[in-house]
């Protein structure tokens, strides 16, 4: 009997520690839909539902304020209205966009919304390509100087829309990072449309592994990164483009010419701590090119890492992602 | 007789502690199966490995119209009314990779088990 007794108490102990162990492993997922894609979120620990919950939430809530779908979104407001007093969030985020503007020298450009829209590269809205003059037109309105910023007040000249599309995701995952620190959480991984940022190191320790698309097949992979606390960015001109009369166009404009970029590159990987940094830099550096990245590079490698696939399928890497960085395809240490 | 209890308390412990670990990493085998999801909520799940012939799913939402064509061992959105149509350009569900997204219709079709390699990926 008293065997018995013991065997129960053991039970009841036994079960208490599967349970603690359990939640220190418990996992919570959410996949959603916002900032026209879609996101996952993964969180360990006992309270990630309610974490990933209030991280979900609040990259809606940044959302509502930033896309350029929305007609009550504050950027909607600024670019029929011209002139709005800005949230903390939409003015921080026009900040750092400006600041990505000056470090790749125009290569980021909010203000190429004109452009991007009469290629058609928004939902509702066919892809065409457009004839010169509408492009010369677009042109006339893109460049930072056609945003005015004092204190809160935020005005555009006439015919001067702004998409932070290029940079929202970025700044959001980096928002819902924070928000799931906060929460406690130690373990995590957001993966914003491609957009990927990572919180800690994975549950037993080792890095997160993320693949880097092959840019001529999307079920395949050109190498892997093993990261922790840190932000990827991928940018290409093969997941969202059009064909017309036998020649692909693809969506990121190079606000110098008004077309497509074509610098010379089908893929930029940007590896960096700052989310935002990597977001815009990874559409930049595509605009820029080959050559013009690595000296940018090279100038500011405390700022970021990056991934280049050239047009002739060469991959280079930069010095720092030596240890980090696997392939099975041959690659090139970038030397600064 | 204390020292034999005590073997067997322990010895019921590890048995308890094997059966935890076996129950939790034990792998299902569910490689072939597919989910379709609508607005974060799961519409059907599929195992494309017991599909014979060829079916049609229609999904309706608010700003357009998808069919999806199941046949063994493949899945595709066949056709869509939205104007960018990248669902039905993307082509037939791969393993490893991206899923199978109608963005206007918040339509997401992939396999349920694709935890093979690596955590996440990115791509542009």
């Amino acid at each position: 009997m008293r065997l018995l007794q013991k065997c129960c108490v053991l039970f009841l102990l036994a079960a208490a520690l599967c349970c603690s162990a359990c939640d220190l492993d418990s996992r919570y997922d959410s996949e959603f839909f916002a900032m026209d894609t879609v996101m996952t979120i993964t969180a360990y620990g006992s309270k990630s539902e309610d974490a990933v919950k209030s991280a979900e939430n609040e990259i809606n809530r940044l959302d509502a304020l930033f896309s350029v779908q929305n007609e009550d979104s504050e950027i909607c407001k600024l670019n029929r209205s011209k002139s709005i007093t800005a949230s903390p969030d939409t003015l921080a985020l026009l900040k750092r966009a400006n600041e990505v503007y000056t470090l790749t020298d125009g290569a980021f450009d909010i203000t190429a919304e004109p452009i991007t829209r009469i290629w058609g590269f928004y939902s509702g809205i066919e892809n065409r390509v457009p004839s010169p003059q509408e492009i010369a037109g677009a042109l006339k309105s893109v460049g930072a100087e056609h945003i005015k910023i004092s204190g809160r007040s935020v005005a555009l000249d006439k015919n001067t829309s702004v998409d932070l599309g290029g940079i929202a995701k970025g700044y959001s995952a980096a928002a819902a990072a924070q928000i799931l620190r906060e929460e406690g959480i130690d373990s995590a991984l957001l993966s914003l449309g491609g957009n990927v940022r990572v919180i800690g190191s994975k549950p037993d320790g080792s890095d997160w592994n993320v693949a880097i698309t092959d840019p001529d097949d999307n079920t395949k992979e050109i190498g892997t990164l093993a990261i922790s606390n840190a932000a990827v960015v991928t940018s290409g001109g093969y997941q969202r483009c059009f064909e017309e009369n036998g020649k692909i166009y693809h969506h990121i404009m190079d606000p110098d010419t008004g077309y497509p970029a074509s610098g010379g590159l089908k893929s930029v990987t940007v590896i960096s701590r700052d989310d935002a940094l990597a977001d815009g830099l990874s559409t930049a550096l595509f605009v820029m090119g080959f050559e013009k990245a690595r000296s940018l590079y090279s100038e500011n490698s405390a700022l970021f890492e990056g991934v280049f696939i050239t047009d002739e399928d060469d991959i280079y890497i930069t010095p720092n992602l030596k240890d980090i960085f696997s392939s099975q395809h041959n690659y090139e240490v970038i030397e600064i | 007789m204390k020292n034999r209890s005590w073997i067997i308390i322990f010895l019921f412990v590890i048995l308890l502690c094997a059966g935890c670990w076996l129950y939790i990493t034990y792998p299902d085998s569910r490689e072939e199966v597919v989910g379709i999801y609508q607005n974060g909520e799961l519409v059907e799940k599929i195992d494309l490995s017991c599909v014979t012939g060829q079916k049609k799913i229609t999904l309706t939402g608010k700003n357009c119209k998808n069919t999806i064509l199941v046949s063994a061992g493949n899945i595709e959105m066949e056709s869509a009314d939205c104007p960018d149509r990248l669902c039905v350009k993307h082509g037939p569900l791969e393993r490893g990779g991206t899923p199978i997204v109608c963005l206007p219709n918040k339509v997401v079709i992939k396999f349920e088990d694709d935890s093979g390699g690596a955590d996440a990926r990115t791509g542009g």
